[in-house]
């Protein structure tokens, strides 16, 4: 399946509260220091429901630049989808 | 469940309303029922299922559903491969996959221990634990060993007597379609002979919600669902 940043996004925004905000948001909009709601509690959600959306397991393998752009993000659920 | 009581509550009274029968329960270890939660495995939550259907039925006739929430959606399809009637389903928000919950709950148990400063605990150690036998503090509740891994096994396979699924989700994403997780289950179960309707809705997350939230819209449409048969 091919995940769009698009699609990501919209998890974030959803998740964030952000209420639209992130159709703006690209491949390249830094995310992690950059969005104030995106805090550590912000991050457990985040991963919560990127499984339940995607249908993928997030063990211990993430770090701050898997969250640092949209594109990042993006490649990181696409990976998980592929494997 | 206790975000939820609300909601399933207006939903029950609906359906009254509408001239259904409904049996709400709390399982073994939860609500107003007796026991630990720490006493609670699949095993005996299936067994309560399976009396509160028959319980139901002996004083209820016309067709037999099961509604779940979440994960009772998993327990749900599990106690029914167990049951000698065939039955229909409304399941709210679905989780598909069991291992799934267990991972929310494992993640929730890791951010709490590393507030607490344990050092830096890996998924794969809480794993090692559970496979051990040790019981879990999640958030306040002891979650046994036993029940995390028939969790983590449960898949929404559907049962073999195959009839109606309503299958209901909520969110308030920008574009009201399905979650793409969902998509395959949907057809494992058209597949095995299931008239599978899926409903993607408007609303707010209400089982994990900060504040008690209600959703009107799940409402109607969950009579509609049950009780208006496909074409």
């Amino acid at each position: 399946m091919d995940v769009s940043t698009n699609q990501v996004l919209s998890v974030l925004d959803e998740v964030l509260g952000l209420g639209g905000r992130s159709a703006s948001f690209g491949r390249d909009t830094r995310l992690l220091g950059a969005i104030p709601e995106l805090d550590s509690t912000a991050v457990v959600w985040l991963l919560a429901r990127l499984e339940e959306h995607f249908g993928i397991v997030i063990d211990d393998d993430t770090d701050g630049l898997t969250f640092a752009t949209g594109g990042n993000l993006a490649d990181f659920v696409g990976a998980k989808l592929a494997a | 469940m206790n975000k939820s009581r609300r909601m399933v509550a207006l939903q029950a009274r609906a359906f009254a309303a509408a001239g259904t029968d409904v049996l709400l329960l709390d399982l073994l270890g939860c609500g107003d029922s007796s026991g630990d939660f720490a006493d609670a495995d699949w095993e005996r939550w299936i067994d309560d299922l399976l009396t509160a259907c028959r319980w139901l039925q002996a004083r209820s006739s016309g067709a037999l559903w099961l509604w779940g929430l979440r994960a009772g959606c998993l327990l749900a399809a599990d106690a029914a491969r167990q049951l000698d009637t065939r039955c229909d389903f409304l399941f709210w928000q679905p989780t598909p996959s069991g291992k799934t919950v267990l991972q929310q709950f494992l993640r929730l148990k890791l951010a709490g221990e590393m507030l607490a400063g344990a050092g830096k605990p890996t998924m794969e150690n809480l794993r090692r634990q559970l496979a051990a036998g040790a019981a879990m503090d999640i958030a306040g509740y002891q979650m046994s060993a036993a029940l995390a891994l028939a969790l983590e096994r449960s898949t929404l396979a559907p049962p073999l007597a195959p009839g109606r699924l309503e299958w209901i989700e909520l969110s308030n994403r920008t574009g009201d379609e399905l979650l793409p997780a969902s998509l395959p289950v949907l057809e494992r179960w058209r597949a095995a002979g299931f008239v599978a309707r899926a409903h993607a809705l408007r609303g707010p997350a209400f089982w994990q919600t900060t504040e008690i939230e209600e959703a009107p819209g799940l409402l109607s449409a969950s009579v509609a669902a049950v009780l208006q048969s496909p074409a």
